[in-house]
């Protein structure tokens, strides 16, 4: 509570000291912050060096945070009115920052570099696009896809994922592998963990496979409940009723990922899983999201940068962003082995392709030809949270699935109207 | 009356010397956010855009917005369970301890160890302890030929939470009614014994009147402890969206000012709920000058 308090009356002071105009002369020194791992900062750096090599008039300062310091650093910098130059965004939450006026329309500037948006992955652009322009540009991007260890297949005899699999093989796979390994009547090993609180790992692809809808194309209705999209929850809400993956409280027990710690033998995940994976020696592989009656479906989101509205060198921070999404930064990126490049020509190079783990990294590419943006709209948070969290106790078996959808959706009605 | 000694000479600028720090603080941090927040709860503010005029529009909202309805009922319903709870068991735990055994001091200790832990680390023991699969509670459960429960599902969340509050708090209350306890003079009660009134006579004629300063003190602590319980709250309900299974009043502050950007909305819920514990404590004392016996 006081704390609360007291950020309220400094991000207040802080707002009537600011407000200063620009003036672009001799060497500047830009700021960027970005949410991530810490070792994610040696790389940054590394672009960013190379960057003053080439312009070394202009100097960048990178902050890295994780996800939560992020967005409460980057909340009260902006509010103080000392925003960074370039953050980095996650598409979803884009719209909920551009609506507010907090970010340069970077149209001119691309306007400005002909052919600048050539190589990139059409489907990673369109959640920056505004009826006037750009005001962010994708800096890499995850499809997802289905996980699997394969010690936990070969022990149990059930044959690999194929890219023929239908969610129902999922389940037969699934059931075959959850077991009980010491007879203590406890589930031991489950067939199938996975995220049902985000959209993005499992039910926004379940729903368009099933035929199903997220949102209205303008943003005033939720679709989750109509049509198909009632069969894909139907499955979801069975996999917890069989027991093949354990319900969402009691997931935590086991850390925040399931796979990682080879309690799960199959998830559905994006790339940034797999530095982690590897690290934990897991022998896995890949394979395409699993189809439903409506065919294929995967979701493609991507991280990107920004650049304040109010930045005093909005020139100098468009070139950096310009040399991130080159083919040299882009390159220092793949290394990394979070995400996947935005640039075609990298993607499709030995700086992806081939990287530690012996992995199938052409099914994450594969996967973007029947990839769906995850959707974009105001409100995002709000949204997932009542849809998300919502449907927990159902997930938990305290609550009647249908019941339940038709209360969140009303809700998720709501914050959209609230948020219009 | 006054109590003490009074500075004197250069001892006087050094006394105000000293204070600034705390007067600063409180002039600031507590008065200057408190007005803040006042001033804030009549605008409408994104954190980026220029705070826009509401007039009562936010504090409407307290008594339309169906999600802030259920965490202030929440806070009640929270708050209903905690402070009974938290009073009666440290005056038990105190009237226990209040006696020549061996080892007390350790007893005692042990009871003040959770108000002493941050509350983070022992709410992830906590988490570890209600587990429904590799939980303690359960295996206790289950060995004993009980179903398990989901301690930290929707269904019995209020209830977890609140046993661990209580845990937490039973450590400083029970202090508070030590201190009250050894003030009472042992005359009292070899009086009482010769007029062959029993142990639990005595409790209730002797120690609970005598107790009742104590009492009030810690109904008092307990009541704004339970309005602005947060930090055991948010780390055994959060769900992964930011979402609670036992969303209280504090929790919509937080959520509303810093992950949707409604200040204004936010600051009238603070206001309301300072209100509430501003009328609580006006209650408190007016109970004290009735039933309080000071001797």
């Amino acid at each position: 509570m006081k704390k609360l308090l007291f950020v309220l009356v400094m991000t207040s002071l802080l707002l009537a000291a600011c407000g200063s105009k620009p003036a672009e002369t001799g060497p500047v020194e830009i700021t960027f912050t970005m949410w991530g791992a810490p070792e994610e900062l040696a790389v940054w750096q590394a672009v960013v060096d190379d960057f003053h090599k080439v312009n070394p008039n202009i100097t960048v300062k990178v902050d890295v945070s994780d996800w939560d310091s992020y967005w409460t650093k980057l909340n009260t910098l902006t509010a103080g009115g000392t925003p960074p130059d370039v953050f980095a965004m996650d598409a979803p939450l884009f719209l909920d920052w551009q609506s507010r006026g907090a970010l340069l329309n970077l149209q001119p500037y691309i306007d400005a570099n002909t052919g600048f948006l050539d190589g990139f992955y059409p489907q990673t652009l369109t959640a920056y696009k505004t009826a006037d322009g750009y005001y962010g540009l994708p800096r890499d991007f995850q499809t997802i896809v289905l996980f699997y260890n394969k010690d936990m297949f070969d022990a149990a005899g059930v044959d690999y994922p194929t890219a023929d699999w239908t969610y129902d093989d999922l389940l037969v796979a699934a059931k075959a592998l959850t077991l009980d390994t010491d007879n203590d009547g406890k589930v031991d090993q489950y067939g199938f963990w996975s995220d049902t609180w985000d959209m993005e790992l499992l039910w926004s692809e379940a729903i368009w496979a099933y035929g199903g809808e997220i949102i209205s194309d303008d943003h005033t209705k939720t679709l989750i409940g109509e049509g198909g999209a009632r069969d894909a929850w139907a499955f979801i809400d069975s996999l917890y009723k069989e027991g093949v993956t354990p319900t969402p409280t009691s997931s935590g027990e086991y850390g925040d990922d399931l796979f990682q710690p080879k309690v799960a033998a199959m998830t559905t995940i994006g790339h940034w899983a797999v530095p982690g994976y590897v690290q934990a020696g897991i022998n896995f592989d890949v394979a395409p999201m699993p189809s439903g009656p409506a065919g294929r479906a995967t979701s493609v989101n991507s991280a990107g940068f920004v650049i304040a509205k109010d930045s005093k060198h909005p020139e100098a921070a468009f070139e950096f962003i310009k040399f991130a999404l080159s083919e040299a930064g882009q390159k220092r990126l793949a290394e990394l082995g979070f995400a996947i490049p935005v640039l075609k020509s990298v993607a499709e190079s030995d700086a992806y392709l081939k990287q530690p783990g012996d992995l199938n990294q052409q099914v994450f590419l594969d996967s973007v030809d029947f990839a769906q943006t995850k959707p974009v709209f105001k409100g995002y948070e709000e949204w997932a949270g009542v849809v998300g969290d919502g449907l927990i106790p159902v997930f938990d078996g305290e609550a009647e699935l249908n019941a339940i959808l038709d209360e969140v959706i009303a809700a998720a009605d709501e914050v959209l109207a609230a948020n219009k | 009356m006054e109590y003490g000694l009074k500075p004197l000479g250069r001892e006087r600028l050094w006394l105000w010397l000293m204070l600034t720090p705390t007067i600063i603080g409180l002039l600031f941090g507590t008065i200057g956010s408190l007005l803040a927040t006042l001033g804030l709860s009549l605008f409408n503010w994104d954190l980026i855009n220029p705070p826009k005029w509401a007039g009562a529009e936010n504090y409407v909202q307290l008594f339309q917005n169906k999600d802030y309805i259920e965490a202030f009922a929440n806070t009640l319903k929270f708050s209903a369970l905690y402070v009974p709870a938290v009073v009666i068991v440290s005056l038990l735990l105190a009237v226990l301890l209040n006696r020549k055994i061996r080892g007390v001091g350790i007893f005692r200790t042990v009871y003040f160890l959770p108000a002493v832990t941050s509350a983070v680390a022992t709410a992830l023991v906590w988490n570890m302890i209600y587990g429904k699969e590799t939980g303690i509670l359960n295996w206790m459960l289950e060995s004993l030929g009980f179903a398990p429960i989901c301690w930290l599902c929707t269904d019995h969340a209020m209830m977890s939470v609140v046993i661990v509050n209580v845990w937490g708090a039973i450590g400083e209350g029970m202090i508070i009614f030590l201190a009250g306890l050894t003030a009472i003079p042992r005359d009292y009660y070899e009086a009482a014994s010769l007029d062959g009134a029993s142990d639990l006579q005595q409790f209730f004629k002797v120690t609970l009147p005598l107790v009742t300063p104590s009492i009030f003190f810690q109904t008092l602590i307990s009541a704004i402890n339970a309005f602005q319980a947060y930090d055991y709250i948010y780390m055994l309900t959060r769900r992964d969206q930011g979402d609670s299974s036992v969303p209280v009043a504090v929790y919509s502050i937080y959520r509303n000012a810093f992950h949707f950007f409604r200040m204004g909305d936010a600051s009238a819920q603070a206001i309301q709920l300072a209100i509430l514990v501003g009328v609580f404590m006006a209650i408190m004392f007016w109970w004290e000058r009735r039933y309080v016996v000071y001797e």
